[in-house]
């Protein structure tokens, strides 16, 4: 290990309380992400992936294990370190897509013309010029999201978290969203944790990729992709690891299912 | 289970402080929920009251007349304007302005043309029924989905099986919404009338005990009231809940 | 534009109709009053008529405010807390469900005929609407939306004033226009049961002396009063609600 890891995950652990017992949803997951790196959190529905991004972002507290950030526990949400892109974009309908990626430059107090610059900054490479003073329900789903990842990358933070941002989208939609995600983190120097279930993201986008198990999840495999970029996923490498990835992910599938 | 509980204390706590404050205020003013059971008994061996029965069944009658009418018109105009298009984009906005005037206006006018007998209590009930059933027809014909229809027409349905089979139970789970909402209004229609401005009937006999000052009495025929209407609703959602889950 | 020149088109004959049913003699002005009689009545008891119109227009407003004033925050605390809500709804939508014409009697023994009375009735009217509108509307704020501000680093007081605000909006603006009614109702009910001022006392004064124009005039007032006000609260609610 040579400069600080920006993000080192030490054998965490959550349980959640139902009315019907306890249930584990994450047990034991130790995980070093290396700077400017791109993993994945691949696994079944219910392994535990969100939770474990959830700790890493601060919103859920682990009850074992702890969660470094350049060296510092995490305590709770950090903004000037760490951003969110969730599954629902989330997006503000009282506000306009140049309102909403000023949201968080708007908490830390940043005047509204600086807001405005970078808010622009940000939406016009996304392909989002023009659309600034559009309301969220003026939009389609693939732009909510560009416009809730502009909203994530206006802090500026090292670390971009992301769950499962274009599980909504259809699929060709999905697959340009990709592409555009793969030009963005080229671009930017970022870390970027990614969670999905789909192999064929995980494979497009990734450095890493860490297979989860089913609940109670915990890392069973962590699999390199030193694949160039711009991927070919038809190309013989990328198809081997597919059929690497899915005998381990499909295990768990069953076992998820039957669980 | 631990709403039941909290729900229960907070029933106790409040008659808790009905009587409380009750005991300590005006006794002619303030009626504590301890003397009802006492009043309602005097009330019903109808001792300084006029006997009860007769305006019983006076009121329920009022009330039948008046939901039956307000039914019937309800749905007819409902029908009229939802089939017809056209005369529904011309007259539904004018319905809906005439929601935003307080109902109450329009009974000294039925005073006057019907008098202070039944008539008024009736008319007034089948005004503030009407207006939730032909709401509820409309938006039930709207939701309709129009796939529905498509198919049975491809099937060779005619215009009045069409209506039977297709369009009425896709409209049932929003007509019957109306039908219990017009249930509830007619009924406030005819207490509401009965209170402002009659000769017989609940309402009559609830203004005489509180015109003499039989705060009691008049607690207890309040509560009588209160506890029937809320019945009668409920039994009405029983209904609802049924039919709903029939048309799915 | 087509509709709405019907609409105007079938008001003005049916007023016409009405204008020659009366002359004809089909029938009786005792009851039913030509609508030209209705405007002389009206044009002659104006000044009169405005000081009750005022009467009436402040009871409702006084409730309106206490029933505003204690509804919303009673509405927001009771959406926002699932425990609550769950343990007391039963009991509003109760008495939600009570005429409440029933209990106004007893205010009127109570405060006298007058004022308070009236201002207490259109209280007790308006306040179960805001009540049941905004806990409703609190309720439905996307939890995702409160997710988001947390994980940007918001406070409390941000996550407030920047997302459950404008998110609970709309439903208190909703709740604000319909319990303007509820609150009319409730004024002119007291002033017809137990008044002696108000357009509520002039309505059903003149209908039990059988005044008939005057009682026209005075129901045509108050209904083109309220349907003014909620077509004002209707047009602001469109404009601050653009984003929907």
């Amino acid at each position: 290990m040579t400069a600080a890891a920006p993000i080192v995950i030490e054998g965490v652990g959550k349980r959640y309380v139902t009315p019907s017992g306890p249930i584990p949803a994450v047990d034991g997951v130790s995980l070093t992400v290396r700077p400017r790196e791109f993993v994945s959190l691949l696994g079944p529905s219910g392994c535990g992936k969100s939770t474990v991004l959830g700790m890493i972002g601060g919103l859920v507290r682990p009850d074992s294990g702890a969660i470094l950030i350049d060296g510092e526990p995490v305590t709770g949400p950090n903004p000037r370190k760490v951003a969110l892109v969730f599954q629902d974009p989330g997006l503000f309908p009282w506000r306009t897509a140049l309102d909403n990626v000023g949201f968080g430059l708007e908490l830390l107090g940043v005047p509204a013309v600086g807001r405005r610059k970078i808010a622009l900054g940000l939406l016009e490479p996304m392909g989002l010029k023009g659309f600034e003073a559009k309301y969220p329900r003026e939009l389609s789903g693939g732009m909510r999201q560009r416009v809730a990842i502009a909203r994530a990358l206006a802090l500026d933070t090292p670390i971009l978290l992301m769950d499962e941002p274009f599980g909504a989208l259809d699929e060709q939609t999905r697959l340009l969203m990709g592409e555009w995600l793969v030009g963005v983190r080229r671009r930017t120097e970022r870390t970027i944790v990614f969670v999905t279930h789909s192999l064929h993201e995980a494979i497009a986008l990734s450095d890493r990729i860490a297979v989860m198990t089913a609940r109670p999840g915990r890392i069973k495999d962590v699999i390199e992709v030193p694949l160039p970029y711009p991927r070919a996923l038809d190309g013989p490498e990328a198809v081997a690891l597919h059929a690497k990835l899915w005998a381990q992910v499909r295990e768990e599938s069953l076992r998820a299912m039957e669980g | 289970m631990r709403v039941w509980l909290w729900r229960a204390l907070v029933l106790l706590a409040a008659l808790g402080l009905w009587e409380a404050a009750a005991r300590m205020l005006n006794p002619i003013l303030y009626v504590g929920p301890s003397r009802l059971p006492a009043a309602l008994v005097r009330v019903l061996a109808t001792r300084d009251l006029p006997p009860l029965a007769g305006h019983v069944w006076l009121t329920l009658g009022e009330i039948a007349a008046a939901y039956a009418l307000a039914v019937a018109g309800g749905l007819w105009v409902g029908f009229v304007l939802g089939l017809r298009k056209s005369l529904g984009r011309i007259y539904e906005p004018l319905l809906a302005t005439l929601y935003a005037v307080p109902s109450v206006v329009w009974y000294p006018s039925l005073m006057l043309f019907f008098g202070l007998g039944p008539s008024s209590k009736i008319a007034f009930g089948v005004l503030l029924g009407f207006f939730p059933v032909t709401l509820s027809v409309l938006a039930g014909i709207r939701q309709v989905p129009a796939t529905l229809v498509a198919v049975a027409v491809s099937m060779g349905a005619k215009p009045w099986t069409l209506f039977r089979k297709v369009m009425l139970p896709a409209m049932a789970s929003t007509m019957v919404g109306g039908l219990r909402s017009g249930l509830a209004l007619s009924v406030v229609g005819v207490l509401v009338g009965e209170l402002l401005g009659a000769r017989a009937g609940l309402g009559y006999v609830i203004n005489y005990a509180y015109g003499l000052m039989m705060t009691a009495e008049y607690a207890a025929l309040v509560a009588l009231v209160a506890a029937a209407v809320l019945l009668l609703d409920g039994a009405a959602s029983l209904v609802e809940g049924r039919v709903k889950r029939w048309a799915g | 534009m087509k509709v709405l020149a019907c609409q105007a088109l079938s008001v003005v004959a049916a007023l016409a109709a009405w204008e020659a049913a009366v002359r004809s003699g089909a029938l009786d002005p005792t009851f039913i009053p030509a609508p030209s009689a209705i405007l002389r009545v009206f044009g002659a008891t104006l000044t009169d008529t405005l000081p009750r119109l005022g009467d009436t227009l402040l009871k409702t407003l006084l409730g309106y405010a206490l029933a505003v004033g204690v509804g919303v925050p009673a509405g927001l605390l009771l959406g926002s807390r699932p425990t609550a809500h769950a343990v007391a709804m039963p009991y509003v939508v109760a008495l939600y469900g009570i005429p409440k014409i029933l209990i106004l009697p007893w205010i009127a023994l109570i405060f006298g005929i007058g004022l308070s009375t009236a201002a207490l009735a259109a209280a007790v009217f308006a306040i179960f609407p805001v009540v049941v509108l905004i806990a409703a509307g609190t309720r439905d704020v996307d939890p995702t939306l409160v997710t988001v501000a947390v994980s940007m680093g918001a406070s409390r007081a941000q996550v407030g004033r920047k997302v459950l605000f404008p998110a609970v909006l709309p439903s208190v603006l909703t709740a604000m226009r319909v319990a303007v009614v509820f609150a009319m109702l409730g004024a002119l009910l007291a002033e017809m049961l137990a008044g002696n001022r108000g357009m509520g006392f002039q309505m059903q004064r003149t209908a039990l002396a059988f005044r008939a124009p005057e009682l026209f005039a005075a129901t045509a007032i108050v209904s083109a009063v309220s349907i003014s006000v909620v077509l004002f609260l209707e047009h602001l609610n469109q404009r601050l609600g653009r984003w929907r």
